[in-house]
């Protein structure tokens, strides 16, 4: 079978069907939405703008009929998670969170955003439990800004209390553009873990003693060996170290994609990379092949049955035309949309957006299906973003959806 | 507006830095800002005639930045456009020629007995020149071989076969490994087809090299003039309905991709100006069942396959590994490492040595901890850097197969 895209939709539909003894080639145009993000799995955070309390599993039913949960149904969300869970345990990733209810985890903003499965160095409790916090304030660093996180902490109930510490930290190098990639790259190496630790040793014998310290940084806490890392800092410095989820490059989700590409090879998926699929070969009610533009011509790719992971609008498995007009991007299905582009957006933008909604509609078994509810081709099923009637952003559920669709295609296919 | 111009546009960029965390120069080099920066960021203020970034000579070439954008933003062509408007201004040094004209340079050395080149790239105060001119002295550079590839072939005789096909040798076979290009002649034969090199196995014009070093290292007129010939050459075959194999993954992605990319105006309306790989081209014959795989030995032999950067850019899977999974008795492991770092002529660069050796570490790693004795690669260069790195016997995967051919 051909799985057509490699973010966290795609790697876990491959990685699912791989691992019920399929035989399975992913085709990957980039390298996905999961290399930039913060290493969060979202499950669902908020339902019509009301936080989700409790298990958010347990909130799947309060969604409207239309969203991908609901028609893959709550028992299989459950099951997806459990199972991505399991496969970051089998290949050495440290995961924290997925029981209990959402955690809330620091951004480089000092704001909280309620989260799912998460690094166990963004945990807040710990930050909660703490008699003083220290933020190191990395001013050669992009997007770190500690003035701003110290104001956003102070107005939380649960720190207010605390004493927070601004502390600054001095370059590993001289360089106008780092970022925290660059920092974790550097943590990596015996040097950059010296010199993280003698950094962090002036910043907590600067600040009064407390008895049990917190100290927020960005995500720099390596990239390959982050978990023994973060682990020897904290022993040293007797503190609790905690990262803050920042904008991209990811350090985070290139965590996650190492894990999930090593998973897959693991289970025998073969990648093609930089191939761009950009039509099927469809027979009656079958998907035949699908036609890849590579280097030196059309490619046509066959197999048994296909699963369609290629995002949304920004990573081109949705196509907006002028006229108010949709269409997914291999099959070339128009998707209904409304009419007036206008109707597209909101005022606030801080609203759910209607056009965050639009994407391809499916049966339960995720294959594509009409507008009236007639089945497309029912060898082909759609995974991630590229489905309708979800607003990732609003809810927070992206990596959740794209777990569980992904799961629920790799093991219907 | 000339249509022919096409000034590439920099705006498909939403700054989503995958290209900088998959640069396997910016893992290893923390003096290169990255791809996004290098390329679609700076283009805003290169279009504006504003400043530019020296840094532009850290970028190897590899292509993972294209290989994961995920807006097709022709990354690395923005940073080899850039190169070339430096070389411009300030031209290239001396060392930056020589590796960019190996061809050239082979042709005018062709009297010099292979012997006496290759005591000079050996012999220690030779390599002391050479490193003051700046090509690494621990480098190990390919040796001469004693006849090029094309001259051995010339003088071949080649069974009578109703089919044929057209072979690109590439610079790297043709000049140090014309062993590799003679296995594929007759593995190809083998399969039934006849294997023309234009200019060698007969009269016509003949292929000179892709050009792809002289992009790499600044010389884009040089490249835009061996494109037009080669372009020529291959319209020409190509109305005969020949196929038009090569071996060389990065040939194949010069011609196939970055000749539109790069000079668009010398592609005629239509024309398509693509090379197949030949392990593609041989997993075909398989299929067609024009080639018979003999059975499998008694002795299953592992042999370790790393991909080059050039071929995952391809988009077209990896026919080598495939091709290594076709052969009864043959257990391939992919090695799965990234870039081994060479990037042609980038790891034979004196200050872009310790670079290319951080880059390759762990496929060097990778090749220690395997059990085989035997290793596969379709690029030259990576296989030159694979066995200094790793220090193991490098082929690429037809000899592998021609091994088994018997």
């Amino acid at each position: 079978m051909l799985v057509v895209g490699s973010g966290m939709a795609g790697l876990i539909a491959a990685i699912t069907a791989a691992s019920r003894g399929k035989s399975v080639r992913l085709a990957a145009r980039g390298a996905g939405h999961l290399a930039v993000g913060n290493g969060c799995v979202d499950v669902l955070g908020y339902v019509d703008g009301e936080i989700v309390r409790g298990n958010p599993v347990d909130s799947i039913s309060r969604l409207s009929g239309d969203h991908p949960y609901r028609r893959i149904g709550a028992e299989t969300v459950a099951e997806s998670l459990a199972f991505f869970a399991r496969l970051c345990a089998e290949n050495g990733f440290d995961l924290a969170g997925g029981n209990g209810e959402n955690q809330w985890i620091p951004t480089a903003l000092g704001s909280f955003k309620p989260t799912w499965f998460y690094t166990p160095a963004m945990n807040r409790e710990t930050l909660s439990m703490a008699d003083r916090i220290v933020i190191t304030h990395m001013p050669w660093l992009k997007d770190c800004h500690a003035d701003m996180v110290k104001a956003c902490l102070a107005r939380q109930r649960r720190l207010m209390s605390k004493d927070m510490y601004i502390e600054e930290t001095a370059p590993f190098r001289a360089h106008r553009n780092l970022t925290p990639l660059a920092a974790a790259r550097f943590v990596d190496t015996e040097a950059g873990e010296r010199w993280l630790l003698s950094q962090l040793l002036q910043c907590l014998q600067r600040s009064s003693s407390g008895r049990r310290t917190a100290v927020l940084l960005p995500p720099i806490l390596g990239v390959t060996r982050s978990a023994e890392i973060r682990a020897r800092l904290s022993e040293a410095l007797d503190a609790d170290l905690i990262e803050m989820a920042s904008p991209p490059p990811g350090v985070g989700g290139l965590r996650i994609r190492r894990t999930l590409l090593r998973a897959a090879a693991g289970v025998g998926v073969t990648v093609m990379e930089n191939a761009h699929v950009v039509e099927a070969r469809v027979q009656g009610q079958r998907c035949v092949s699908l036609v890849c533009d590579a280097t030196g011509g059309e490619r046509e790719v066959k197999a048994d049955s296909f699963i369609i992971a290629t995002g949304g609008f920004l990573n081109g498995g949705l196509v907006a035309a002028p006229g108010g007009k949709v269409c997914e991007a291999i099959f070339g299905h128009a998707l209904p949309a409304p009419e007036r582009t206008e109707d597209w957006t909101m005022p606030d933008m801080l609203d759910s957006q209607p056009y965050a909604k639009l994407g391809v509609q499916t049966n339960t078994r995720l294959n594509p299906i009409t507008p009236e509810g007639d089945a497309l081709p029912d060898n082909v099923y759609f995974a991630g973003r590229t489905l309708a009637g979800y607003d990732f952003v609003n809810e927070k559920s992206g990596m959740g959806v794209a777990i569980a669709t992904g799961y629920h295609a790799g093991m219907n296919c | 507006m000339n249509m022919n111009v096409r000034i590439p546009q920099p705006d498909r960029c939403i700054a989503c830095a995958t290209c900088v965390a998959v640069c396997p120069v910016a893992q290893n080099c923390p003096d290169f800002p990255g791809p996004r920066m290098m390329g679609p960021a700076r283009q805003r203020f290169r279009l504006m005639g504003m400043g530019e970034d020296e840094a532009s000579h850290y970028c190897a070439n590899c292509k993972n930045c294209d290989i994961a954008c995920p807006g097709d933003v022709p990354v690395s062509a923005f940073i080899m456009r850039a190169k070339a408007e430096i070389c411009k201004k300030n031209f290239p040094k001396l060392r930056d020629w020589i590796l960019a004209h190996g061809e050239v340079l082979a042709h005018c050395l062709r009297f010099i007995p292979a012997v006496f080149k290759n005591f000079g790239m050996t012999f220690a105060p030779a390599r002391l020149l050479l490193d003051a001119i700046g090509i690494a002295r621990k480098a190990s550079l390919p040796n001469f071989a004693p006849q090029a590839f094309r001259a051995r072939l010339a003088r071949l005789a080649q069974p009578n076969l109703s089919r044929a096909v057209v072979f690109f040798p590439g610079c790297f076979v043709d000049t140090y490994e014309p062993e590799s290009g003679l296995d594929i002649v007759a593995v190809l034969n083998r399969a039934g087809y006849k294997v023309i090199v234009p200019g060698t196995t007969d009269d016509s014009g003949a292929f000179v090299c892709c050009g792809l070093p002289m992009v790499a290292n600044g010389f884009w007129q040089d490249a835009r003039d061996n494109a037009r010939r080669n372009l020529k050459t291959l319209a020409a075959w190509a109305a005969k309905g020949m196929p038009i194999l090569t071996a060389c993954p990065s040939c194949a992605l010069m011609i196939g991709k970055d000749y539109a990319e790069y000079f668009p105006a010398l592609i005629a309306p239509g024309q398509s100006s693509s090379l197949v790989d030949v392990c593609d081209f041989l997993i075909g014959c398989v299929e067609r069942g024009e080639l018979a795989l003999p059975a499998a030995p008694q002795k299953v032999e592992t042999v370790f396959y790393h991909a080059p950067c050039h071929s995952r850019a391809l988009g077209i899977g990896l026919p080598g590994l495939d091709l290594l999974r076709e052969i009864p008795g043959i257990q391939a492991e992919y090695a799965d490492s990234g870039c081994c770092g060479i990037s042609g002529s980038y790891g034979f660069k004196k200050d872009k040595y310790p670079i290319a050796m951080r880059v390759g570490a762990p496929l060097f790693e990778a090749m220690r901890q395997s059990g085989a004795t035997l290793c596969a690669s379709e690029c030259g260069t990576c296989r030159v850097q694979m066995r200094h790195g790793g220090g193991k016997q490098t082929v690429h995967p037809v000899s592998v197969l021609r091994r088994y051919l018997g």
